[in-house]
């Protein structure tokens, strides 16, 4: 990230003269800090230079699980998905975004996946029901990530007025609206989200007896 | 009288315990009777019940299989399964995490991979090892060998009770290339799950005991002890088993397992559920007993008064009647038997009095040994001769005090000296015959025999002498002049009875010694004789020598009779 921002800052100096800092405070309907949302500025001004790293991003597959499981990313970013279980996976997508399968495999995997296209994409397997992840590709280096107090924060912002966005995987549409980046650091952007009951499958484990239906 | 517990002292009492006593057997057999019906009602209503619980159970288990084939069946096609078997040598680790999935997905609990030998190559339940399978090879093998595309059955798994199926992977169809082994287990759940729809209460019990019930442990129990106790219980018959809350109406079904003892499904109803409605009747008919009890208690306590006060009053009037009030007349102002009665008591105090006039006016005419001989016997014209002491008394001079004296006067003074002279004759045990003018004629012996008549007689004419002499010295005190008396006494053997006509019959004598005391009472105005008292010899010897001092006037000679009577005088 850091290095990212470093490259934007070489790329237009005027801009880093003024770059600022927006913080983002994330809450469910009740109020209580949602994790795992991925807060993005999107500029109005004009497209943002997007330069995605060199080296691919990893969404691992452990304990017939994805980790992590919202990845957000910039458009262009290569992703890696090596197999750290025993049992092997049929990872597959069929978002919009990105289709794609790495057919039933153990280890790593053959090929790393481009995201070219912003978007959702959501991963599952074909083996195991409650494998799900999701990566976000997005269209601007400006994003971040919240964390379990519902807080995350995107630095070195050049001035100018941008989009802010939430989502989460319990949201069904974008959260957007407009802000203006310029002079002092703004206050927190705080997001509201109406968010979906958790309707995500999680793996039984055998040892739970399982009755009648 | 023999003891008898219903022998009341009071009508109104027997009147209350007969109505009461056939109202309550009626109500008690009433009560019975519905009672009786209300728990067959129950028991059919349950048992028709636990019949259609017994359907719906196995429906249940129908649905199940054919949910478990068609689960299968869908899974048999599914691409996963088919990448993970696609390879040389299937991962068994990823198969089985495969099945793990599955058994999320369709909602079976085991889900087992077999190659077409039927060895087991992969389980969703990783405890479940290859010997603990045997009824799912046991349905492979069977298929296989009927060419079944699937089967089915009820069996252990794992030590628990479970339905199963098995269906084959087509690869492609007809050929085999393994078999999926699907199963459910028969537990709580499922068993709370029939009672949620049922609203029966189910056990699944064996020889190993309670499988699966919606019961508590003791009551589980109750019906596993019964289940284990034989075949006898498996027969499909509804029987009644107490349990720790109630008494349950429970059917036996048996189930067969695929090569193992059958199971028992015990169906079950609480009784007292279903007689609730009929418990309410029940309660209520005892409410409406109750009332009508007490209301036939009231009812049967105004009857009891409306008859016994009436009859209280008739006995009291009844004593009236016994202690001689023939005047007072019972007013009832009842038109039934019991004014009836009052009525009639009434008439015979009429017809009381009427008598009692009758024995009135008898005792004033007739002496009342007399009347009470005529009362007793009746007034008949018969006749009897009997021994009699007659005796005769005249007021002498009588002719010549009516002369001197008015009529009231010498009515008044008569009856004065009748009376006196009666008095004696009574008070010694005489009995007027008649009143002839101022003359008396008594009868001692007759109509009532009684001993020493004679005796009697003779002290009756010495009384009469001197009761003269106290009447003597009244009148001498005013101023009148004295009475004198002739007594004649005869004793002989006369006729007795009732003379006269139909329609006036007197009690007399008849007979020649009554001639003879008239003649002696006659014979008593001889100066010569110098006494009042004129008797016979017969009279005399029947009073006993020695009893009265007498004097002998010699014989006389009677009118009419043969032979002279010997006389004396009775000083
Ligand atoms: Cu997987």
């Amino acid at each position: 990230m850091k290095r990212l921002l470093f490259a934007i800052g070489i790329a237009i100096p005027a801009l880093l003269q003024a770059a600022s800092a927006v913080g983002f405070r994330v809450a469910d309907a009740k109020g209580a800090p949602v994790a795992d949302a991925v807060v993005s500025l999107t500029p109005l001004d004009g497209p943002a230079r997007l330069e995605p790293p060199t080296a691919p991003v990893e969404i691992m597959q452990r304990g017939q699980e994805f980790s992590p499981y919202v990845t957000p990313l910039v458009a262009g970013t290569r992703v890696s998905f090596p197999n750290r279980d025993t049992v092997q996976h049929h990872v597959y997508s069929l978002s919009k975004p990105k289709k794609f399968e790495l057919p039933l495999y153990a280890g790593e995997a053959k090929e790393a996946i481009v995201f070219d296209q912003p978007g959702i994409v959501a991963l599952g397997c074909n083996i195991h029901d409650w494998m799900s992840a999701y990566v976000v590709v997005l269209a601007t280096p400006w994003f971040a990530q919240t964390g379990a107090d519902g807080r995350a924060a995107i630095t070195g912002i050049p001035p100018g007025r941008y989009r802010a966005e939430a989502w989460h995987p319990r949201l069904g549409k974008v959260e957007s609206r407009e802000l203006d980046v310029s002079g002092p650091p703004a206050a927190s952007v705080d997001f509201t989200l109406a968010l979906k009951p958790d309707r995500r499958l999680r793996r039984v484990h055998s040892a739970v007896p399982g009755g009648y239906k | 009288m023999a003891f008898s517990p219903f022998r009341f002292r009071r009508f109104s009492t027997r009147l209350l315990a007969l109505v009461l006593g056939l109202l309550f057997a009626t109500l008690a057999v009433t009560y019975l009777l519905v009672s009786h019906a209300n728990l067959s009602n129950a028991l059919a209503h349950s048992e028709a019940n636990l019949r259609v619980g017994a359907r719906i159970y196995d429906d249940a288990i129908r649905r199940q299989i054919a949910y478990l084939t068609r689960t299968a069946g869908l899974m048999t096609g599914d691409y996963a399964i088919r990448q993970v078997l696609q390879a040389e040598h299937p991962d068994i680790r990823t198969l089985s995490s495969a099945l793990q999935s599955y058994t999320q997905r369709v909602g079976a609990p085991v889900i087992a991979f077999f190659d077409t030998e039927g060895q087991l190559l992969a389980n969703s339940d990783a405890e479940m090892e290859n010997e603990n399978v045997g009824p799912f090879r046991y349905l492979i093998d069977r298929a296989s060998k009927a060419d079944q595309p699937e089967d089915s059955g009820i069996s252990y798994l794992n030590g628990k009770l479970h339905v199963l199926v098995v269906v084959p992977l087509y690869a492609p169809y007809p050929n085999i290339a393994g078999w999926f082994g699907l199963a459910f287990p028969i537990d709580h759940a499922f068993a709370q799950k029939i009672k949620d729809t049922t609203g029966i209460e189910v056990t699944f019990a064996s020889r190993r005991g309670v499988q699966a019930t919606t019961l508590s442990a003791p009551d589980s129990g109750i019906v596993s002890q019964l289940v284990a106790r034989g075949p006898g219980q498996a027969g499909g018959q509804v029987s009644i088993v107490e349990l720790s809350d109630d008494r349950y109406v429970t059917l036996f079904k048996p189930e067969d397992l695929l090569g193992e003892d059958p199971v028992t499904v015990v169906l079950e109803r609480p009784l007292k559920a279903e007689l609730a409605a009929a418990h309410e009747l029940e309660q209520r008919l005892l409410y409406i007993s109750l009332v009508a009890l007490a209301v036939a208690t009231l009812l049967a306590l105004g009857l009891a008064r409306g008859v016994s006060d009436p009859v209280r009053r008739l006995a009291g009037h009844t004593k009236l009647i016994a202690g001689g009030d023939y005047v007072t007349r019972l007013q009832l102002d009842r038109a039934d038997e019991l004014g009836h009665l009052a009525d009639s008591i009434n008439a015979m105090s009429t017809g009381l009095a009427e008598r009692d006039q009758v024995r009135d006016l008898l005792d004033k005419n007739v002496s009342p040994e007399v009347a009470a001989q005529l009362m007793r016997d009746g007034a008949t014209l018969g006749g009897e001769e009997r021994e009699v002491t007659i005796l005769f008394a005249d007021l002498r001079g009588f002719t010549t005090l009516s002369e001197r004296l008015a009529p009231p006067e010498l009515l008044a003074l008569l009856n004065r000296y009748l009376d006196r002279m009666s008095a004696e004759i009574e008070r010694h045990g005489g009995v007027i015959d008649k009143f002839i003018g101022d003359a008396i004629m008594a009868l001692f012996g007759a109509p009532v025999a009684q001993g020493d008549s004679a005796g009697r007689a003779l002290a009756a004419a010495r009384g009469m002498e001197a009761a003269l002499a106290g009447l003597n010295a009244e009148l001498a005190a005013e101023g009148r002049p004295p009475l004198a008396i002739g007594v004649g006494i005869n004793t002989a053997r006369v006729v007795a009875g009732n003379i006269g006509s139909h329609r006036r019959l007197n009690y007399s004598v008849i007979g020649d010694g009554v001639n003879v005391a008239a003649r002696l009472q006659a014979l008593t105005r001889t100066p010569e004789y110098r006494t009042n008292i004129i008797t016979s010899a017969a009279t005399l010897a029947a009073a006993g020598p020695g009893a009265f001092a007498t004097r002998p006037l010699g014989a006389v000679n009677v009118k009419g009779r043969v032979g002279a009577v010997e006389i004396h005088a009775v000083e």
